[in-house]
């Protein structure tokens, strides 16, 4: 069921305003009702009664941690998810409970708990969602509410609860209120998905009484991973999603492998810049705003896809009539909103509620402060020592900023948050507050600053679009062998798309790639208008997983309004080996190096990569490489089931003739002709005296499938151990190639004769795969 | 398919090589063998026919580039025959086709040598009827 026809009870945001959540939600609710078969989908008329069996094949219980940043949009689509499952009318009995305050306690906690499951369920029941917004009274009022089917455990349910209040023991009153939801579903073989939201508030604030909050923190965790077959008996099951800040809820996860078990982790990510560009879109029609284009874009950059920020914008605009068409309006309204607005006044919330007593926000201020001005990594050291200028316990402090994600702490770094808004305000906070400066008469430094910043940032957004797409391409590099001279060889400036695209079958000369296993990002830089920013991405170029065939290709990739020129280039390239330097303690592997140009390069500069044996591309061959990598998988992907065969042959002398027998056969009954015969024998005898020569084999045998696709003939060949040295193209390697000439004799005939040839990385070697595409004559192929 | 032993014979003071189906490793061994024991005894024309070899590998061809070596060390000459299509499609990959004496037939093989060796006064006789007459068409 799409969003869009499911009604809006809970959800905050209309559906028309709503975007690009439509797989979590769908995951989400998935997940929620346990992964009931496609039961769970249709009409409840058509369902079979459910049984005490059916449920109890159901995971005992089912614990799903939404986590992701403040403010990402988890809160929404839990309620989205509420909405869907409570229209749907399923299996499923959604009931949102959201903690309010972390001060509660855990009575009060139980109590609201219970309250909210036994509202939420009861609407459900009576489909009465408007039950849900009523005022909860007291418990026994919800007993004379409930639907008469299930008046009766409702009733003894309450009654439990109330004994172990009268008893005055809160474990007995929160085990009693989470045991709710399996009484429900035991009673009623429907399946409640419990979802809690700000899950992280269990846990104590950093001024309060920790024993206290942990205790039942964890309580709650240890209740709902019991798997214990007497209470399950009992009980029945349910689902839970926990949703809150990741850091703190990760934290509180005590190290109980069972516990762990239960777990299904959920990561919400922001929001594509597509989906917040809608967004803004359907937000501003909403409010009678204007919005440009442009300014839209700009917003989806300053405000780093964050719908809080962007709804609080579009709010004061809307308030006091002002369109947003121009930079300078909105960076007006932004100005405003993060130094007085709901903004400033949220983030001032969130800053006191992280520190506590005025002390600690000084010290607070001042560590976010130092780190969003350095910009980048700050020794822990330096930041501690700033903080104990202000307060006792620096370091439990620097913790809390970090689980509530205002800054990033590691065991020798702190860095600033990646909210760009929560930068701004630290700073406009900062000099209020602290430096001393005398305020502004009218307006505020940050506008400035902002209209400043507000171009390139619109040009970073590209920037990074192309940055984005060369970590994908690279985490992509998995062994496909490509043609050099189509992706990695510019000669000159002129030698752009056309040139390369035209390249491909006349330059059969081709490069496997390497297995990347890691990227790393080594930093950016710039000289004379020229920016780049190098990137690390390590893997393995050879058949085994070895020290030997580590490989590290450093990636510049360089922003330039005009081909690049060989002075620039030495410039970078002296950068570039100082940063990868600095940037990998572990130089061992094996470098190589590729640049990037946006505009390719001057001849010169080309001429001098060719000397240095590194690669060079322009932005418009990334972009090749890119859908060639995705065809490639595409392709492997849409192959029909083959026909195959598989023979073993022993390394003996002259064993390889059966294996040239029987692929004749195979070969002549997938109708290839004699020629293609001939060639396909030559190449296999070929690959078998690699495998005998080159193999460490234990057994002494080589392995061949023959797999026939409707156009084609795909030949694979490996022996167990260390199987061939694979064709290595890559500058690092020519020189060892010449001595391999004789060896090198036949994989040039198996790559004359064959119309593809890789090598591919098995968990005992490597295998030779060859293809033979079968060429049916014309009229063949128009019948 | 493979047959242990190579043939050999003489033609006049030529000497015809038959490789037999495959050329690989051994066999190429022993054509080298069979070549370097008739330039021993001063046979230093020497055709190496393929007729009937459906396979040569990449050792084979190895192999036969040392044989052709040793033969032009000795001032000799060596001619390929009856090469199949694939066999020549080989060599054309490989590069070195350029670098062989290919001929289509056996006769035609020993006539390209007698042609090369008349100069230094080779009786034509002595190469039997049938060579002699290819020689003449």
């Amino acid at each position: 069921m799409s969003q869009s026809r499911v009604g809006q009870i809970l959800g905050r945001v209309p559906n028309t305003q709503f975007f690009g959540r439509e797989a979590e939600i769908e995951r989400l609710c998935r997940a929620g009702k346990g992964d009931l078969s496609a039961d769970a989908d249709r009409p409840a008329a058509d369902r079979p009664a459910p049984s005490f069996l059916r449920r109890f094949r159901v995971d005992p219980a089912t614990i799903n941690l939404v986590l992701g940043p403040p403010r990402v949009g988890k809160t929404e689509i839990l309620l989205k998810c509420f909405d869907r499952l409570f229209t749907e009318r399923g299996h499923a009995v959604p009931v949102y409970h959201r903690i309010e305050q972390r001060e509660t306690g855990v009575v009060v906690f139980a109590r609201e708990f219970l309250a909210t499951f036994l509202t939420a369920f009861t609407a459900f029941r009576r489909n009465d969602p408007n039950r849900l917004f009523e005022l909860p009274g007291p418990l026994p009022t919800l007993v004379r509410g409930a639907a008469a089917e299930d008046s009766g455990w409702i009733r003894r349910l309450v009654d439990a609860f109330d004994l172990a209040t009268q008893l005055g023991d809160p474990v007995a009153m929160l085990k009693c209120a989470l045991s709710a939801p399996r009484v429900a579903a035991a009673n009623t073989g429907l399946v409640p998905v419990v979802m809690i939201d700000d899950f992280h508030l269990v846990v104590p604030a950093a001024n309060a009484d920790e024993r206290a909050g942990f205790f039942w923190g964890q309580e709650v965790l240890g209740s709902l991973a019991s798997r214990s077959p007497r209470r399950l008996a009992a009980y029945g099951n349910a689902n839970w999603v926990l949703c809150g800040l990741g850091r703190v809820l990760v934290e509180m996860l005590p190290a109980d492998e069972e516990l762990f078990g239960l777990i299904r982790l959920f990561e919400v990510r922001p929001l594509s810049d597509e989906a917040f560009e809608q967004t803004i879109g359907a937000m501003a029609t909403a409010r009678s705003l204007e919005v440009g284009e442009s300014t839209t874009e700009l917003i989806v950059q300053q405000l780093n896809r964050d719908l809080f920020y962007a709804g609080s914008l579009l709010d004061a605009a809307a308030a006091f009539g002002r369109p947003l068409k121009t930079f300078m309006q909105f960076e007006r309204v932004y100005t405003e909103e993060v130094t007085q607005g709901r903004i400033a006044r949220f983030l001032d919330a969130v800053l006191r509620d992280a520190a506590g007593d005025p002390a600690r926000l000084r010290a607070s201020l001042e560590a976010m402060h130092m780190v969003t001005e350095a910009g980048e990594a700050a020794p822990r050291e330096a930041i501690l020592e700033c903080m104990t200028r202000y307060t006792t316990g620096a370091e439990g402090l620097l913790a809390e900023l970090h689980l509530r994600e205002l800054l990033n702490s590691d065991f020798e770094f702190v860095r600033p948050s990646v909210d760009p808004v929560l930068a701004d305000y630290v700073r406009v906070r900062y000099r209020r507050e602290v430096s001393g400066l005398p305020p502004s008469l009218v307006g505020d430094p940050l506008l400035g600053r902002r209209l400043r910043l507000a171009y390139s940032l619109m040009m970073s957004r590209h920037n990074r679009a192309v940055e984005s797409k060369l970590v994908d391409v690279l985490s992509r590099f998995d062994f496909q062998s490509i043609p050099t001279a189509s992706f990695l060889s510019v000669r000159d400036s002129n030698s752009g798309l056309n040139d390369a695209a035209s390249s491909d079958g006349e330059d059969e000369t081709r490069i496997r790639l390497p297995q990347i296993v890691c990227v790393s990002d080594f930093g950016s830089s710039d000289v004379r208008g020229v920016a780049w920013r190098l990137v690390s991405a390590r893997g393995f170029d050879g058949p085994i997983y070895n020290e030997e065939n580590e490989v590290d290709w450093l990636v510049t990739l360089i922003r330039s309004k005009e081909p690049l020129d060989m002075e620039t280039l030495n410039r970078i390239c002296e950068r570039q080996e100082t940063a990868g330097q600095r940037g990998s303690a572990d130089r061992s592997a094996r470098a190589v190096r590729w640049f990037i140009s946006k505009e390719g390069f001057s001849a010169a500069a080309a001429e001098h990569l060719s000397s240095l044996g590194a690669y060079g591309s322009n932005y418009a061959q990334l972009d090749l490489l890119s859908d060639h990598l995705t065809n490639l998988g595409q392709e492997h992907r849409n192959r029909k089931p083959a026909t195959e065969f598989e023979l073993v042959i022993p390394t003996d002398d002259e064993a390889e003739l059966i294996a040239v027998r029987t692929v004749e056969q195979i070969a002549r009954s997938a109708a290839f002709d004699q020629g293609a015969i001939n060639q396909i024998k030559t190449a296999l005898i070929e690959a078998c005296i690699n495998a005998a020569e080159h193999g460490d084999s234990p057994d002494g045998k080589i392995y061949q499938r023959f797999q026939i696709d409707d156009d084609r003939l795909v030949i694979r060949v490996w022996n167990k151990g260390r199987v061939f040295d694979p064709e290595v193209e890559g500058p690092a390697r020519r020189e060892r190639k010449a001595g391999m000439e004789q060896r090198g004799r036949g994989l040039q005939i198996i790559r004359a004769l064959m119309d593809d040839v890789r090598f591919e990385r098995t968990d005992d070697g490597t295998s030779l795969v060859m293809t033979k595409l079968l060429r049916r004559p014309p009229s063949v192929v128009e019948s | 398919m493979s047959v242990r032993e190579i043939r050999s014979k003489l033609v006049g003071d030529a000497a015809i090589i038959y490789p037999g189906p495959y050329l690989n490793q051994f066999k190429g061994q022993r054509v080298e063998g069979r070549c370097q024991e008739f330039l021993g005894r001063g046979i230093r024309r020497v055709v190496i026919n393929f007729e009937g070899t459906e396979l040569i590998n990449s050792i084979g061809v190895s192999i036969l580039l040392g044989v052709i070596e040793a033969v032009n060390e000795m001032k000799g000459t060596l001619v390929l025959s009856n090469l199949s299509e694939s066999n020549c499609d080989l060599f054309e990959i490989l590069g070195l086709k350029s670098r062989l004496n290919i001929a289509d037939t056996e006769e035609n093989a020993l006539a390209a040598i007698i042609r090369d060796s008349l100069a230094q006064g080779l009786e034509l006789e002595s190469l039997g009827p049938d060579v002699a007459a290819a020689i003449v068409d």
